[in-house]
């Protein structure tokens, strides 16, 4: 996803914006089946080099593929086996463990605000309209139902045992993938066509690869930065945090908030170390900007900052949550799809070839209708 | 003359075609099968143009059937370079770099091609180093032979 924004037409940038947007809608639609998909496109890169070493040993790439996914599938049900009990145990005590990390970051949330009210905001109350935002909030939570919680993960399981089951399919049937697209284009768009999927595996790799290295880093600070700060749960809150930051902007604000929660209820009213994780959080947010994202994602998804914001918020509009994570990388892909369209469609020497070859097959297909009525 | 007749009785039909490309020549019939999954069976029709002098280059093209003729662009009398048959390949430069095309490739018969494409080329060099390495031998040999012969016509 070069800087497509340059030498791209208006009317294909509609068309990108447009499509876009509909690709989102559609995937909020059957966000049960993309989310796997998009796991298992993750999981298929991150297996790819395992398989080609396999392969290069002397195994099938079916065999491999089986191997390596059939692993990952058993890994994944004995941590299942493992935590439903515990969770079964657990579930009636969440709304209690909420509520009381609520109260806990509303404590630290208003020893911060105190100072910054009795100096410069005297009028503004905002200590108390908080209070009363918490106190609610905190209602809310214990009102909802472990019930739904539990209905939540029952719905996601199934479609999160797809993943590896896709993956091998991936994994095992790329190729063919590609040549039944490459099948389906006429032969004048033939190469064009096929030099297309492959730059978009090509920059899909490179980003999903780079963004699951950037998750390693930031959890890898993180947790270091936790357990030097002692908050508890260092490496549980590094992950959480370190995976809802790479939702673009708000993320890592919302990292910093459950840190936050977190910090308050086991160190109630200590303002120097909710600064001190605010600094981390700013410290690792820099580090990502300029040296992890540039180095390990480069610029492929370099998308214009204005249009990033603009389309996080028809994204956010469109499909919530989900639509925030994927707006970036869709409108990405949708760009580079856009930009070559553009230059396979204007190109007058391709179509050219196209409608010649399409005049040849038509005389050949009369010839002898021809000479019959001669 | 006993493993060519084991070979037509057991091999499948779209392999033995396969078979007859010089560039596959030393592969086994595991190997051709791997390559066989990354190729891209086309049909050109007589009088066809493959690719443009100048166009960028992503492919190379194995003759399977029919016949092509490589000619300056747009000139396929008075331009023509060379005419090749089944078991040639053409576009060869391609799976070495993105060099725009040398010349332009029509079809001179009604033909059947088969694509590889140079992403596909690097992956069998990152999994198959063995069926990479013969073809990289086969088309060094190619490129050798195609030099020679440039240099006998013109300096010699």
């Amino acid at each position: 996803m070069q800087r497509t924004h340059e030498g791209v037409n208006p009317i294909t940038w509609c068309g990108i914006i447009t499509v876009t947007c509909l690709v989102l809608f559609l995937f909020q639609k059957i966000l049960w089946l993309v989310v796997p998909f998009l796991l298992a496109l993750v999981l298929h890169y991150l297996l790819a080099p395992l398989v080609k070493r396999m392969v290069l040993a002397g195994l099938t790439y079916t065999f491999s593929a089986g191997v390596l996914t059939g692993i990952f599938l058993m890994v994944l049900t004995i941590l299942f086996i493992l935590l439903y009990p515990w969770m079964m145990a657990n579930a009636v005590h969440f709304p209690t463990v909420i509520a009381r990390y609520l109260a806990g970051g509303f404590s630290i949330l208003d020893a911060l605000l105190e100072p910054l009210e009795r100096h410069f905001l005297v009028k503004a109350n905002f200590s108390e309209a908080l209070r009363f935002e918490f106190q609610s909030m905190q209602q809310g939570i214990a009102d909802r139902q472990v019930s739904m919680m539990l209905s939540t993960i029952a719905f996601w399981l199934p479609s999160l045992l797809l993943v590896p089951v896709i993956a091998f399919f991936m994994l095992k049937e790329g190729a063919y993938f590609r040549k039944f697209i490459g099948s389906a284009v006429p032969n004048a768009y033939f190469e064009q066509t096929l030099s297309l999927i492959h730059a978009i595996d090509r920059v899909a790799k490179l980003y999903l690869l780079g963004l699951v290295k950037v998750v390693l880093l930031d959890m890898t600070m993180l947790w270091v930065g936790f357990s030097l700060l002692e908050v508890p749960f260092p490496i549980l809150l590094g992950a959480l945090a370190a995976i809802v930051g790479q939702i673009p902007y708000i993320g890592p604000l919302l990292g910093c908030v459950v840190a936050l929660l977190v910090a308050g209820t086991h160190h109630p009213g200590d303002v120097l170390l909710a600064y001190q994780i605010i600094g981390l959080f700013l410290v690792v947010r820099l580090l990502d900007d300029i040296v992890f994202i540039p180095h390990l994602i480069g610029k492929n998804l370099s998308i214009h900052p204005l249009l990033s914001i603009l389309m996080l918020f028809i994204g956010g509009s469109i499909a919530g949550v989900a639509g925030l994570m994927l707006v970036l990388p869709v409108l990405g892909v949708v760009m580079l799809l856009g930009k070559t369209l553009e230059q396979i469609i204007t190109d007058r020497r391709l179509r050219a070839r196209y409608v010649f070859s399409q005049r040849l097959r038509e005389r050949e297909a009369r010839r002898d209708l021809d000479s019959h009525r001669s | 003359m006993l493993g060519s007749l084991l070979r037509n009785r057991f091999e499948p039909p779209h392999l033995s075609k396969l078979r007859v490309i010089s560039l596959f020549s030393t592969l086994n019939r595991a190997e051709l099968r791997t390559i066989d999954s990354l190729l891209h069976q086309r049909d050109y029709i007589k009088g066809e143009i493959i690719f443009d002098e100048g166009e960028q280059g992503q492919a190379v093209y194995f003759i399977l059937s029919g016949k092509v003729l490589i000619c300056r662009q747009g000139r396929p009398v008075d331009g023509a370079i060379a005419e090749l048959g089944v078991g040639q390949c053409f576009g060869e430069l391609a799976l070495l770099d993105d060099a725009p095309r040398m010349a332009q490739v029509r079809a001179a018969d009604n033909c059947i091609l088969a694509a590889l494409f140079r992403e596909d080329f690097l992956g069998l060099l990152q999994t198959h180093a063995a069926i990479a390495s013969k073809l990289s031998l086969e088309l060094a040999r190619l490129l050798g032979g195609r030099l020679r012969d440039t240099v006998n016509r013109f300096v010699v």
